[in-house]
């Protein structure tokens, strides 16, 4: 396998002009992300995006996306109708080809569009048993929080505590879109959403955009004092229906820990794509992390969920915790209902 | 198996977007569509204006602002057309045919498409023949401002119709870089 590494990343701040376009979200980050780096789009040899057209119902939106990048001269590019994180993996994908050196990844969504992320949301799933219900994905979070409560034996007290301690980390992030101060017996005073769930344990759908540079090889270390090296990168996919699955464990979770390395000298950080409180239990034990891992120092998704960025973000957090001089840290991302295909990206810093 | 063995389910959804969003820029080029104004961004790096503005240079990949903001002309250029013969289907309004065409306007780079070309004889149709836009009375303009500034793109149906101004064709070769 060839050595990638991630050089760079960057995030729109939540707080974003009114009347702002995606595409006027993306232009700016990409520009930080390449610039701090010392590159210009120019240095750029892949490209590839992630989004998804339902959170604004647009048609072939990727393409106005790709303005934010610059597409002429024509440029060799890909997107994913996915989170970023997925981006990212074809991109390092692309990178062990050989050829080409330097890729850009970038994702962006407006959840803010939509009626509301519930009912979008509901086109992902299979359009004979599920989506005719409306089964919305905080609803079938529910179920799966049911079932990881009556086994583990936690209680709504856990999870709002789990809750308050990601937002007194996030407090004071530009990116947390909820307050800092709440104690879980604040929050368990919030209503239901879908019980057990209340409203703090439903991570608020918001607008964001982000972009990461990946460099192969020694160029890295030329463009970046401490890269973050891809040191394993996986992901898998569990059965659609929740139905068929134990909704308690993620096996393909647990999987594509195993393959991308991450019981191999563990991690010290690890960035979960948990939308609702109770997956963060979930893939933490499907990951095998201990009480010595920092889940979430950023606040996690459950401080604010730019949907389609989410999971790219999570990696550019384990990036960073890199970049800073930390040694090993994972980012995971997820996509469809209770958990059901996950990434895992582990990074690392090297002498 | 038979058919009678198959069941058939409707299934109907829904979901409703807040958007068309104008963004601000969207809604200011409508005040100016109020005022019979059409305004562009000059790119300050390579200078073509792009009319609507976005608040980018797609070619240069930088931010434009209110500082590149320039006025056009409401005089311009059909670069190309179509002829379209309806087919009857419930909704459809039109019963004759009719042309939509793609306008370069004098002082612009980009071009604005679908514009009802009502005012013109078909048979007068050409590449290169000028136009300049007939507007709607004050006290009318609001409306269509709103629709064309919900579309996004182009002029919508802020102008009430295009007539030709008589001044001679512009050649192929002038408009070949915008028939698209």
């Amino acid at each position: 396998m060839r050595d990638v590494a991630i050089v760079s990343f960057a995030q729109a701040p939540l707080e974003q002009a009114p009347g702002q376009t995606e595409t006027l979200m993306l232009l700016p980050t990409i520009t930080e992300a390449l610039a701090n780096v010392g590159m210009t789009r120019r240095d750029v040899e892949f490209t590839c995006s992630g989004s998804a057209d339902y959170l604004t119902g647009g048609t072939f939106t990727f393409v106005q996306m790709l303005e934010a990048a610059g597409a002429w001269p024509p440029i060799s590019e890909s997107h994913v109708e996915m989170d970023g994180a997925w981006a990212l993996y074809e991109a390092w994908v692309r990178l062990q080809h050989g050829d080409v050196d330097v890729a850009l990844v970038f994702a962006s969504g407006r959840a803010s569009l939509g009626a509301s992320l519930r009912e979008t949301l509901t086109f992902q799933l299979d359009p004979y048993y599920l989506a005719p219900i409306g089964a919305d994905y905080v609803s079938l979070a529910a179920l799966q929080a049911q079932a990881v409560l009556e086994r583990t034996g936690k209680t709504e007290n856990d999870l709002a505590q789990i809750v308050a301690e990601r937002r007194r980390d996030a407090s004071g992030s530009p990116n947390s879109a909820v307050p800092g101060d709440a104690s879980a017996d604040d929050l368990l005073k919030n209503d239901y959403v879908v019980a057990p769930l209340r409203t703090h344990d439903i991570g608020p759908p918001v607008d964001g955009a982000a972009a990461i540079v990946l460099v192969a090889g020694d160029r890295a270390r030329e463009v970046c004092a401490q890269p973050a090296w891809i040191a394993g990168i996986d992901h898998r996919a569990d059965p659609h229906y929740p139905g068929v699955r134990d909704l308690t464990v993620s096996r393909s979770t647990k999987q594509a820990g195993e393959k991308a390395g991450v019981g191999k000298g563990g991690v010290e950080v690890a960035e979960l794509s948990a939308v609702c409180t109770p997956e963060e239990l979930v893939l933490a034990e499907a990951l095998g992390l201990g009480d010595d891992v920092a889940i979430n120092p950023s606040g996690g998704a459950l401080v604010a969920n730019p949907v389609m960025v989410t999971g790219l973000v999570r990696i550019g957090e384990a990036a960073k915790h890199v970049f800073g001089g930390g040694s090993r840290a994972l980012g995971h991302a997820s996509s469809g209902p209770c958990l059901q295909q996950n990434l895992v990206c582990v990074v690392e810093g090297r002498s | 198996m038979s058919n009678d063995n198959v069941q058939f389910m409707s299934h109907h959804t829904k979901v409703e977007y807040k958007i068309p969003e104008p963004s601000l820029l969207s809604l200011h080029f409508g005040d100016e569509l109020a005022k019979a104004r059409i305004i562009g961004h000059r790119c300050p790096q390579c200078s073509k204006v792009y009319m609507p503005p976005r608040g980018y240079c797609p070619l240069c990949v930088v931010e434009t602002t209110e500082a590149d903001e320039v006025e056009v002309s409401t005089n311009g250029t059909v670069t190309t057309f179509s002829i379209i013969t309806p087919l009857q289907y419930p909704g459809q309004e039109e019963t004759e045919d009719y042309v939509q065409g793609t306008i370069l306007l004098d002082g612009a780079d980009t071009t604005i498409m679908v514009m009802q070309m009502d005012g013109i004889p078909i048979a007068d149709m050409r590449m290169g023949m000028r136009v300049r836009a007939v507007w709607p009375p004050e006290a009318k303009r609001t409306d269509s401002v709103t629709a064309s500034v919900n579309r996004g793109m182009g002029l919508g149906d802020a102008v009430e119709r295009w007539e030709p101004t008589g001044e001679p064709d512009l050649t192929r070769e002038q408009i070949a870089e915008h028939v698209l």
